[in-house]
């Protein structure tokens, strides 16, 4: 027999969990039966809906006002919102009090929606039991919608199928619901139909996650065992995780340690985001919430880790932990030299709440003092270049990215290098290994051959492909990372339709006859704008590369011939032509403030280019590599 | 004491053309607006006489918009008001469709001595894909009647343009200089925002604008100008001996002038600024250690025909440091073909110190922009004409600080 809790409509207070009857909510929330705990995602084609209702759940939960409900609560990072994107995982609690006259406890957890963050989607997953698919009712299954049903099959997780805006009159609920079951193979007689405007529906589907979403799993009396989704860090607190437990209870006090970098802590609280933190008693079997951990250093604490107790650790750690390891590497370089020790006090500051990042200091010849900094993916790389822009005021410049190289060298030895400029001379170099990815892809058939076409025109290998179901097939492959990083994803969306959705995980590393391409500005090698690529490759990557700078570099004094080189093998050429004309001719009946102005406005450009030698050449030129393919 | 140069600014047009973002608004002909306008212009005039600041003026120049879209009476009117204060040179801008036989004779009556031709080009189609107004044999008649009537004829040009082929360029040049002008004007056409032309190619420069196509013809107008013997005095202008506009010429050399009408421009003295406050005590006082002022009208037309005075009028206004005047000096010097001289190097070397001065002309001529003149100046050679910001940013860099602006 399960307690009630008091939803706060009668109580006429904020949240749930109301500062007068609190003591009632707490000392019965711990003892939280399981069959009363969901954990669940939603998942959804991108403009189908997912934010608004996760925001009417908050609202008809009563977790959050309706006055207080800015709208896509579950995003909080500014440029998360801008871009759309999701980047930290983020879960929150809410209190359901259903029809059979029992109040569940919900853990909504949000997912990251970008390939650059897969290991991370993966976490959150991991910690939850069900998913809630939502599908327009007017577009229907739509690619995404394909893609994420497929991580979250993989994932074994519950479905839920719900059909949203169905308040529009273009609404066709009863054909996205043949759909659903012809396309993804999911059972959708019971679909929900909900209106995220309105409000309607949106009952049914707390009660529907109620019925089709298991409960989770765990024994409480055993020893501790939490999976980490995701951490921040916190001035006053230091590191705060946010975990599901999957057997036992986490109580303040609790000597705790983490399963896989072993360091050990005493727990400083736990809780619940409702949305605001909310601290608790514990933190019980099957169960999400925070920790506050106290350790001071965010690299101490990995997504992906299990905690447990310290004198009573479980046997076995959560599946699937490895450690987070930065992928992609570039330079990046403060175009003006002087701001290199606030850049690095920048990365500091940033690294405190996003543990991934990496860095070396690098030296360039043609950008001065920089760092040579490790990310996730690309993406990871434009955010955290962007935040460092905008939040700390810096002009930086980003290079070519390049992935960890293993060169063995013809004294036996072998190096790791990732920056091009650490290459060895050609002569001194045995052989060059590149990381491979194994890959995953789920698609339908249709697009199986515009796929293979792809992993092929990227050097990757096509392992096995399986029929899922006559709709879709998985496809297994090998790639080197150095393709993947660049624009497959991008091309994999598009050549796909966006129907692709894409896994993967680190593979061995082989050999490779990969070559170091030089960049020449007049006659100069830039050292900034080198990078390694396949030998095959190298003479259309010149080429294009040599006519993409031709466009980004503006006209100069003189002439710039513009070379790619391997070796002193000048195999590509182009040129920025002198300028010729650069003068206001006309006189506005003697308004020279005008004339001024302009040169002064000419000037401010120039500073926002980096001189290389006598050449001026703008930010975006260092990552032209990324650009080759926009044609 | 006093300013050089007077210009007034006539805001006035028949239509718009298609790539002007001048200070000027097509207007029903007739409009008593343009009558009403004029004579608060030439009552301006005479109060800037009468407080003492046109004393020392030689040169004026009747600019727009279409001055002689104002008509026979009303522009004889005020080019009457300006002739007193400019007895070296007064130039009158005009339109071929509206430079009539009357009109030309009221200029000569009043007192202008020279006109100014919106020509632009003698092929019909470049002129009607830049929403001229008038053809090309109307065009070639007005600088004929020009010249018949005794006035210095100028004619402006426009290279860049829409439609415009190398052959047909050198048929304009030569087209104009048939009629026995003796001073022509040749700009590229600039493509600015908020004009026609700016909206038909807000997404990119149009080939037959292009950087390398201006500098040709730019270059086949200083040939066949050259040829013809008019020699370019300065970037945008080409006289015959002793044909160069004085008055355009004041812009360049650090002469004062005063500005009177919609957007005109004018640079005083501090002096002068001083005196100029008396009249509009709206004017901030200028800053301590204010060497020159640059001043721009913001009053509209209508504004500035209902206007009692200059010290009804609001403006923009500049307040520039002897060092930074003196850094300015030298930016517009390098426009002319003579450059800068001796004298004012030597001025620049005390204001802004022998060292920086001698190392930015240094870097002039390592740039190959400018060169010395035997006399000891320096002057622009053919690369400093075409890349002429480079050469005049490379002056205005020697100005310490950021000019200080005010609005009122």
């Amino acid at each position: 027999m399960s307690p009630r809790i008091l939803p706060a409509r009668r109580c006429g207070h904020k949240f749930t969990f109301c500062p007068t009857h609190s003591w009632v909510m707490m000392g019965r929330m711990n003892k939280t039966d399981l069959s009363l705990i969901r954990n669940f995602s939603i998942v959804a084609h991108i403009d189908h809906g997912k934010s608004t209702i996760s925001d009417r759940i908050l609202e008809l939960t009563h977790t959050v006002d309706e006055r207080d409900l800015s709208s896509q609560m579950l995003d909080s990072m500014d440029i998360e919102q801008e871009r759309g994107i999701t980047i930290k995982s983020n879960a929150v609690r809410v209190m359901y009090a259903a029809d059979d006259g029992n109040t569940y406890q919900f853990n909504l957890i949000d997912t990251p929606g970008h390939v650059d963050f897969t290991y991370e989607v993966s976490r959150s997953l991991a910690a939850c039991e069900g998913a809630v698919l939502v599908v327009d009712a007017t577009q229907g299954v739509e690619a995404q919608t394909v893609s994420n049903a497929n991580l979250a099959m993989n994932a074994n997780l519950d479905i839920v199928p719900c059909i949203n805006k169905i308040d529009l009159p273009s609404a066709h609920p009863d054909e996205v619901k043949e759909e659903i079951e012809e396309d993804l193979a999911i059972p959708a007689d019971d679909a929900v139909c909900v209106s995220g405007k309105t409000g309607e529906g949106i009952h049914d589907l707390l009660e529907a996650i109620v019925y089709l979403v298991s409960p989770p799993k765990g024994d409480a009396n055993a020893p501790l065992k939490a999976l980490i989704l995701d951490s921040y860090f916190d001035e006053y607190r230091g590191v705060v995780a946010t975990v599901r437990v999957f057997d036992g209870v986490m109580r303040k006090g609790d000597r705790l340690k983490m399963m896989a970098l072993g360091d050990t802590f005493l727990c400083d609280g736990v809780g619940c985001k409702r949305p605001l933190e909310t601290s608790l008693d514990e933190l019980g079997v099957g169960e999400v919430g925070y920790v506050v951990t106290g350790l001071k250093d965010p690299a101490l604490v990995k997504t992906g880790d299990t905690i447990t107790y310290e004198d009573r650790p479980c046997a076995e750690p959560c599946p699937g932990y490895h450690e987070a390891k930065p992928m992609v590497f570039t330079g990046l370089f403060p175009i003006d030299n002087k701001q290199y020790e606030n850049l690095r006090d920048a990365l500091e500051k940033l690294k405190v709440n996003d543990p991934s990042l990496t860095w070396t200091p690098e030296t360039s010849v043609a950008l001065g003092f920089g760092f040579r900094v490790g990310f996730l993916g690309l993406l990871h790389m434009e955010v955290v270049k962007e935040r460092l822009e905008r939040e700390f005021g810096l002009d930086l410049i980003a290079t070519s990215p390049s992935v960890n190289y293993h060169v063995y060298k013809t004294d036996g030895s072998m190096i790791e290098i990732t920056s091009p400029q650490d290459l060895p001379d050609v002569t001194r170099i045995e052989r060059i290994e590149e990381p491979y990815l194994k890959a995953k892809v789920i698609v339908p058939p249709d697009f199986m051959g515009a796929v293979m076409q792809l992993v092929i025109d990227h050097r990757g290998e096509t392992r096995d492909m399986v029929y899922l179901s006559e709709k879709s097939v998985e496809m297994h492959f090998d790639i080197p990372l150095a393709e993947l990083i660049l624009d497959f994803f991008d091309q994999l969306k598009s050549r796909t339709k966006g129907y692709a959705s894409l896994d993967y995980e680190m593979g061995e590393y082989r050999a490779s006859d990969l070559v170091k391409l030089d960049i020449l500005l007049a006659g100069e090698v830039v050292d900034a704008l080198s990078f390694i690529v396949h030998r095959d490759k190298a003479y259309d990557m010149a080429r294009a590369l040599c006519d993409k700078l031709k466009e980004i570099i503006p006209r100069q004094q003189f002439e710039v011939p513009i070379q790619g080189a391997i070796g002193n093998k000048i195999i590509s050429r182009s040129t920025v032509k002198a300028h010729r004309k650069d003068v206001l001719a006309k006189c506005y009946g003697g308004d020279i403030s005008r004339k001024r102005k302009l040169l002064e406005k000419q000037k401010e450009g120039k500073k926002r280019m980096k001189s290389i030698g006598s050449v001026e050449v703008p930010q975006e030129a260092f990552l032209a590599v990324l650009k080759v393919d926009d044609e | 004491m006093g300013v050089g140069a007077l210009y007034v600014h006539v805001p006035f047009c028949r239509s718009k053309c298609a790539y002007c973002d001048f200070s000027s608004w097509a207007t029903r002909a007739g409009d008593p607006l343009m009558g009403a306008y004029a004579a608060s212009a030439a009552r301006m005039v005479s109060q800037a006489g009468s407080m003492g600041l046109l004393r020392g003026c030689r040169t004026g120049y009747l600019g727009g918009g279409t001055p002689t879209y104002l008509g026979a009476d009303v522009l004889g009117g005020l080019v009457a008001a300006m002739a007193p204060h400019c007895p070296s040179e007064l130039t009158v801008e005009a339109n071929p469709d509206s430079l009539t036989d009357d009109v030309l004779d009221a200029l000569l009556g009043a007192g202008a001595t020279r006109v100014s031709v919106g020509v632009q080009s003698t092929n019909a189609a470049e002129l009607a894909a830049l929403g001229r107004v008038h053809g090309p044999a109307q065009a070639l008649d007005a600088l004929s009647r020009g010249v018949a009537a005794g006035l210095d004829v100028s004619c402006d040009l426009m290279c860049a343009t829409p439609l415009q082929t190398d052959e047909s360029w050198e048929r304009s040049l030569a087209d104009v200089l048939s009629c026995g002008i003796g001073h022509v004007s040749v700009y590229p056409l600039q493509i600015e925002d908020d004009t026609a032309l700016g909206r038909r190619y807000a997404d990119g420069d149009p080939a037959f604008n292009a950087e390398d196509v201006q500098a040709a013809r730019m270059e086949a107008a200083e040939r066949a100008l050259g040829a013809a013997g008019l020699a370019r005095y300065e970037v945008a202008s080409y006289a015959r001996p002793g044909k160069a506009c004085a008055h355009n010429r004041a812009y360049w050399t650090g002469v004062p002038y005063l500005g009177i009408g919609t957007g005109a421009s004018g640079m005083l003295c501090a002096g002068d600024y001083a005196i100029l406050r008396t009249a509009a005590p709206r004017l901030p006082k200028a800053p301590d250690g204010t060497w020159r002022v640059r001043l721009t009208v913001t009053s509209g037309r209508r504004a500035f025909a209902e206007a009692a005075g200059m010290g009804d009028l609001s403006y923009d206004l500049e307040f520039l440091t002897e060092q930074q005047a003196a850094a300015e000096d030298l930016m517009l010097g390098m426009r002319l073909a003579k450059g800068v001289g001796e004298g004012l190097l030597a001025h620049a070397r005390r204001a802004l110190g022998a060292q920086a001065v001698d190392a930015a002309v240094a870097e002039a001529r390592r740039e190959g922009l400018a060169q010395e003149r035997p006399d000891g100046g320096l002057a622009p050679t053919r690369r400093g004409w075409l890349l002429g910001n480079e050469l005049y940013g490379i002056m205005w860099d020697l100005a310490p600080g950021t000019v200080l602006e005010a609005s009122a």
